[in-house]
């Protein structure tokens, strides 16, 4: 019997060379690899790392969690008979990789269940190719800052009409209301609109929309039937993601059906009812199905009535705790609402038929981007409206901080009610922890995807930074959210991956800084300066913020000096920032 | 859990160092041979049994890959620090958290250097290290290995607890009058009276200097004598506080003073103690290891382990003899790294010393030895490069240019008591092969520079590490000769003597209002200002005494940490506001006149480059080298001034503070000193 005592990744971050393999136990089965570099270099590698890293963990009776050697730098996680090691340029900070690390083996777990399971049930080529797409999905298009921060994309709330966020919010609620469903969230590509969930379910829901993109059928095939609009996977939670998931106060009302346990009976008469008309494929591939909670979500979700936002068909629940501004949930819908809306019957009406018609328009699109779903006509237009907003700027500004204030502070205060989301670093076992099988449930309109497990985030497109003379990042500590602006160039995302560009010097100075304040609590602002520029960082318990101001005299002597332009930098920070929403006071 | 290992490729220990918590987690994960009694043998076997396959997974990894682990961190904060020099890799260990993978890296670079000053160029060769770090003799391994284990932990004492240390400059005791007179008595007297005196057995004072505990009261160099660089002159300090710990932190903490931190209480001023009158005190080489505390010895298992360690105890050596240390030599025709000096170490009252530095008479075979080798090094190189050996032996230097130098030399030797028939068949090999090629000809030039090169090491060994001259004419300053130094230096001193103690302890004072503390370093210069941060009961220092004051201390050794890793990385202003401090950090570059030059780039470093300093590796040097670039013609001068304000303090005020401090710090200094 194969059995995996160790497996390693090695991952090249900032270059993009991946190159994943595994070692067997005892080096008896030969290593899987698809890599660059040769065979050999990769199984000594392995050998030693995994050698040496167990020796000096006896040595101090404690598992390694960092390696570095001269030119990279491993995080390392140890466990049982497992070993991981994630490899990157020793530019990423250290508590950067470790995170990374965390989130990799956190989401192979999350939909693969135990990984010792795992390795027995499926081959190697399988899993590897799997541990592949999650180290790709956790990359993808991510800038050098990314890394660092490893946080959510979220749509910029100030270039997004308000309405919308507060109909995501609607939707999400709305769905919340049926029994079955724990949370949602509503993605936009790749970005999230709302959720419902900790950023750490939200990033791991994430890569399931992605992956359906690029590739419509998952490797496992537990995917769903419901055609390419529609699809369901099975996922596993760790019990303190599902007590966060249950205790969430819209959720309270309905406690006892939010166990799985209790749902059972519930879940068996929907089921009955929902998969007459879709084939089941999901049956067959978990043993213990029939108990599972996904197996009732999932037919529930694929009820349009349940999240359906026209508010006679969602009566039938109780209303959420909160209370609504009528003239908002039931003033105009956005053209993406209606979109929603529209595209949702017809998914639903038409079921398997109009999504596979989407899926073979779909296929024959080179890469797997988003965009091959909904077609070009599509996202033209949206980019025209958002582009349209941004002219409107100065007016929006003011209404989408009113209003996604509001918006946000309500979804925020769910959170702040509820326990402490289970962070990345909570140590969650994933060789053995007793993992809670869920559903995860995704329904695609037109780039925006709802996910539910239920959960639903919507998402914007990218940040069109307003031009100005500075750079800034703001890390959301509780949302897990990364702001970027390097408002020099219009930015897209690629300009901060590239790595020559000017913000090179910031990216260095942030990492540096980040590193610094995770090491040191007390720390709450710092300015550093080299020859070409001079970094404001800044942080409490909610936010990091980073700031570079161009041009201006950097000529200096480098002796103190208060008039130096230098030391300005939290004044035009706080002055400059506050037009993008962020408040440094 | 502190430790530091060297050992050779093969695995085998060259030296260890544990304190007693690694010493005893060792034991403890060998718990068997703990009880069978023969504690040293058993533990560097447990110890090398540990770390070998570390060690062969280096080795190969590097064999291999070209690349070697740096660094691990496990989960429970245990820092593994790992580097190799040539064939020698070295491993430090922390498992208490109280020191950081930089702390680690340097202390594995100070072990270096103080190895380098007590060997020389014996370095150069890794075989002939090897044999010299582990003495097959038991005793004498275990004599050396507890003296490098002794100097180990006076540095990491010092890094630990005095500023010079923490920023790696010499700190001078301000106060200009008494500072020129001493430094004229040295002059005039001292250094004039030693070297025309026929009991100096042809040795030559260079340098000689009083150091109060860790400050430099007095410097004179010789005429003919080039700068004693700060990394030496730093190294000679750890080595003179190592034969006379000066007893500054020894003092019972009294518990009463932990509750009056408020300042409100009556200030306690120093008074120092009557002089020791019994004058038999100084007369003691040894270090003594008890009276540096560094250990409490509570657990009567610790203490017996502790003791097995040192069972092979062997009466210290004659008072007398001088140290052989082995410092760079600037001279016209270049820099002489690793060239043999004797130093006499003569203690004055306990915590003054006098410090001397005298030329051998033979040291103009180390300059030799040092050009060959330096020539043979270099053809290697081109060898290994891939260049045809014809081509190769045509670089600078070539081998036809110290081809006759070469055979002089030899010829000399001949005549000497040294041995060098050795060195005599191994460069008749190596001429004769010179003139031969075809294949496999690099390879063997290659081998033969190596011999070449492992034979003249050997003969440096023979020429400065054995202990010569004959039993009844030592060479060396005479007894008595040292001992009129003595009494001359004593007489000129006793009656600032109680001064200045104090003085060292309350070297400066500051009249800002918020300013906790600072440190400016010139690091031209490799000199240092900083108010006293004492923290023991006795020596009250401007932060007063206790909780607060250790507090704050801990603060600024922090500090200096973090902005060496911002430095690393090419940052020269840095300012954090944290907790209720707010630090800042300058380092910028003047002009002789004192004209602010324009703040250049500052190269980035990896992670795992040398550390930042100036006693193991001058960095300073290196970057003034770097920036001058783009001022040739012009000196070059660099400070660094590091501030510690209280938060509250509008910024704007802290910076003027920065920009006073910075610019009147070293107007009452600049006369020259050094």
């Amino acid at each position: 019997m194969k059995r995996f005592v160790l497996f390693l990744f090695v991952v090249v971050l900032l270059s993009m060379i991946m190159f994943v393999f595994e070692v067997p136990v005892f080096g008896v089965d030969s290593c899987v690899c698809f890599c660059q570099t040769p065979l050999d270099r990769q199984e000594l590698l392995c050998g030693q790392l995994a050698g040496a890293g167990r020796c000096v963990s006896e040595l101090s009776s404690s598992p390694v969690r960092i390696l570095n050697l001269h030119r990279n730098r491993f995080a390392i996680r140890m466990e049982d008979d497992f070993f991981w090691a994630l490899g990157c340029s020793v530019e990423v900070p250290t508590v950067s990789v470790c995170e990374l690390l965390d989130q990799l083996i956190n989401l192979f777990c999350f939909y693969n269940g135990s990984v010792r399971h795992s390795y027995q049930l499926n081959s190697q080529e399988t899993l590897a190719s799997r541990w592949a797409q999650y180290l790709s999905h956790l990359q993808s298009g991510s800038s050098e800052l990314q890394h660092i921060f490893s946080g959510l994309k979220t749509i910029d709330s100030t270039n997004v009409d308000p309405l919308l966020l507060l109909k995501a919010a609607l939707i999400l609620q709305a769905c919340q209301r049926c029994p079955l469903v724990l949370a949602g969230c509503i993605l936009f590509r790749g970005r999230v609109v709302s959720t419902q969930m900790s950023p750490q379910l939200t990033m791991k829901v994430m890569v399931h929309e992605s992956e359906t993109y690029t590739k419509p059928q998952r490797p496992n095939g537990q995917s769903s039937s419901f055609g390419s609009a529609v699809s369901s996977t099975n996922v596993f939670l760790t019990p303190s993601e599902l007590q966060y998931l249950q205790s969430t106060p819209v959720d309270k009302d309905f406690s006892s059906h939010s166990t799985p346990h209790r749902n059972t009976p519930l879940k068996k008469t929907r089921l009955s009812r929902t998969l007459s008309d879709t084939p089941s494929s999901t049956e067959s591939s978990d043993p213990g199905s029939s108990q599972s909670p996904q197996k009732l979500l999932s037919p529930h979700l694929s009820e349009s009535s349940v999240y359906s936002s026209d508010p006679s068909q969602s009566t039938p629940n109780p209303p959420p705790p909160q209370p609504l501004e009528p003239p908002l949930s039931n003033g105009k819908h956005s053209p993406e609402e209606e979109s929603l809306e529209e595209s949702y019957y017809h998914s639903f009406h038409s079921n398997g038929e109009g999504g596979s018609q989407i899926d073979n328009g779909g296929d024959s699109s080179a890469f797997g981007e988003n965009s091959h779903l909904h077609g070009g006509g599509v996202d033209g237009a949206c980019g025209e409206e958002f582009n349209f907003r941004e002219a409107e700027e100065s007016h929006d500004n003011k209404v989408s901080e009113e209003v996604s204030g509001r918006g946000c502070g309500r979804v925020q205060g769910h959170e702040v009610e509820r326990p402490d989301p289970p962070r990345s670093d909570a140590f969650e076992h994933p060789g053995e922890s007793p993992l809670i099988p869920m559903t995860l449930y995704l329904h695609r309109v037109k780039g925006l995807v709802l996910a539910l497990l239920a959960h639903l985030r919507s998402v914007s497109p990218g940040v069109p930074g307003a031009p100005g003379p500075y750079i800034f990042a703001h890390f959301d500590c509780i949302q897990s959210t990364l702001t970027l602006c390097c408002c020099v160039c219009v930015c897209s995302q690629p300009v901060w991956s590239t790595g020559g560009a000017p913000e090179r010097p910031f990216v260095r100075a942030t990492s540096l800084l980040h590193s610094h304040f995770c090491n040191t609590e007390t720390l709450q602002e710092a300015i550093i300066r080299s020859a070409g520029a001079a970094v404001y960082g800044t942080r409490s318990v909610a936010q990091e913020t980073y700031f570079q101001q161009h041009g201006g005299s950097l000529r200096n002597s480098g002796i103190p000096n208060h008039q130096d332009s230098a030391f300005s930098l939290p004044g035009k920070a706080r002055h400059r920032l506050l037009k993008h929403g962020v408040n440094l006071l | 859990m502190k430790c530091l290992l060297i050992s050779s490729q093969s695995a085998e220990v060259l030296f260890h160092w544990t304190d007693p918590e690694f010493y005893q987690n060792v034991q403890s994960q060998y718990g068997a041979s703990q009880e069978d009694g023969h504690g040293l043998p058993a533990f560097e076997d447990s110890i090398s049994t540990l770390f070998a396959p570390i060690i062969i997974s280096c080795i190969t990894m590097v064999d291999r890959l070209g690349d070697s682990y740096t660094s691990f961190t496990t989960e429970n904060n245990h820092i593994y620090v790992l580097h190799q020099f040539d064939e020698c890799l070295y491993i430090a260990v922390n498992g208490d958290g109280e020191e950081e993978e930089g702390d680690l890296r340097r202390k594995i670079y100070v072990m270096k250097k103080m190895i380098e000053v007590m060997f020389g160029m014996v370095t150069l060769s890794s075989n002939l290290l090897r044999r010299e770090l582990r003495p097959q003799d038991t005793e004498q391994r275990a004599r050396l290995w507890e003296h490098l284990q002794s100097l180990l932990e006076t540095y990491s004492h010092l890094r630990e607890n005095d500023q010079s240390f923490l920023v790696e400059a010499v700190e001078r005791l301000i106060h200009p009058t008494l500072c020129e007179q001493c430094i004229e008595f040295l002059e005039r007297r001292l250094v004039q009276q030693l070297n025309s005196s026929v009991e100096r057995a042809g040795e030559e004072v260079l340098h000689a200097f009083i150091l109060v505990h860790t400050k430099l009261l007095a410097f004179y160099s010789s005429r003919n004598a080039s700068t004693l660089s700060t990394s030496d002159l730093l190294a000679l300090i750890i080595m003179s506080q190592n034969m006379y710990p000066s007893n500054t932190d020894q003092d019972d903490p009294n518990p009463e003073d932990i509750e009056s931190t408020s300042g409100s209480g009556p200030e306690s001023f120093y008074t120092p103690e009557p002089s020791p009158t019994d004058m038999d005190s100084r007369s003691s080489d040894m270090p003594v290891r008890e009276s540096t505390p560094l250990f409490e010895f509570v657990d009567p298992d610790v203490q017996m382990a502790e003791d097995s360690l040192h069972t092979l105890e062997v009466p210290p050596p004659d008072p007398s003899t001088p140290r052989r240390v082995f410092l760079e030599v600037s001279l016209k025709d270049g820099l002489f790294p690793m060239m043999p000096h004797s130093m006499y170490c003569l203690p004055l009252w306990p915590g003054i010393t006098l410090v001397l530095l005298t030329k051998i008479p033979t040291s103009a075979v180390a300059m030799s030895v040092y050009t060959f080798l330096e020539a043979f090094a270099k053809l290697e190189k081109r060898l290994n490069e891939g260049q045809e050996g014809s081509a190769a032996t045509r670089g600078q230097p070539t081998i036809h240019d110290i081809r006759s130098k070469l055979d002089k030399f030899i010829k000399a030797l001949g005549a000497s008591e040294i041995q060098s028939a050795q060195l005599q068949n191994v460069w008749t090999d190596f001429k004769n092969r010179i003139g031969r090629g075809g294949p496999g000809f690099n390879r063997e030039l290659i081998r033969s520079c190596k011999n070449m090169k492992t034979q003249l090491c050997g003969v440096y060994r023979q020429c400065f590490l054995i202990e010569s001259g004959t039993a009844d004419s030592p060479r060396r300053l005479s007894p008595g000769l040292q001992e009129r130094a003595q009494t001359m230096v004593q007489d000129k001193l006793m009656d600032w003597k109680d001064f200045l103690l104090v003085k060292s302890k309350r070297n400066i004072t500051m009249d800002f209002p918020g300013l906790i503390h600072f440190i400016c370093v010139d690091r031209s210069t490799g000199q240092m200002i900083a108010p006293s941060l004492n923290i023991t009961e006795r020596n009250v220092s401007e932060l007063g005494k206790g909780p607060l004051a250790q507090f704050i201390k801990s603060k600024v050794w922090s500090l200096v940490s973090t902005t060496r890793r911002y430095l690393q990385k090419g940052y020269s202003t840095v300012t954090l506001r944290d907790g209720d401090f707010y630090f800042c950090y300058f380092l910028w570059f003047e002009n002789e006149t004192g004209y602010k030059l324009e703040a250049g780039d500052i190269p980035v470093l990896p992670d795992d480059s040398a550390p930042i300093g100036m006693l193991a590796w001058d960095y300073y040097r290196k970057l003034l080298r770097y920036y001058s670039k783009n001022h040739q013609g012009e000196v070059v001068k660099c400070y660094e001034l590091l501030t510690v304000h209280l938060g509250v303090i509008p910024t704007e005020v802290i910076l003027q503070h920065c920009r006073q401090l910075a610019s009147k710090l070293w107007e009452p200094s600049r006369n020259p000193l050094l």
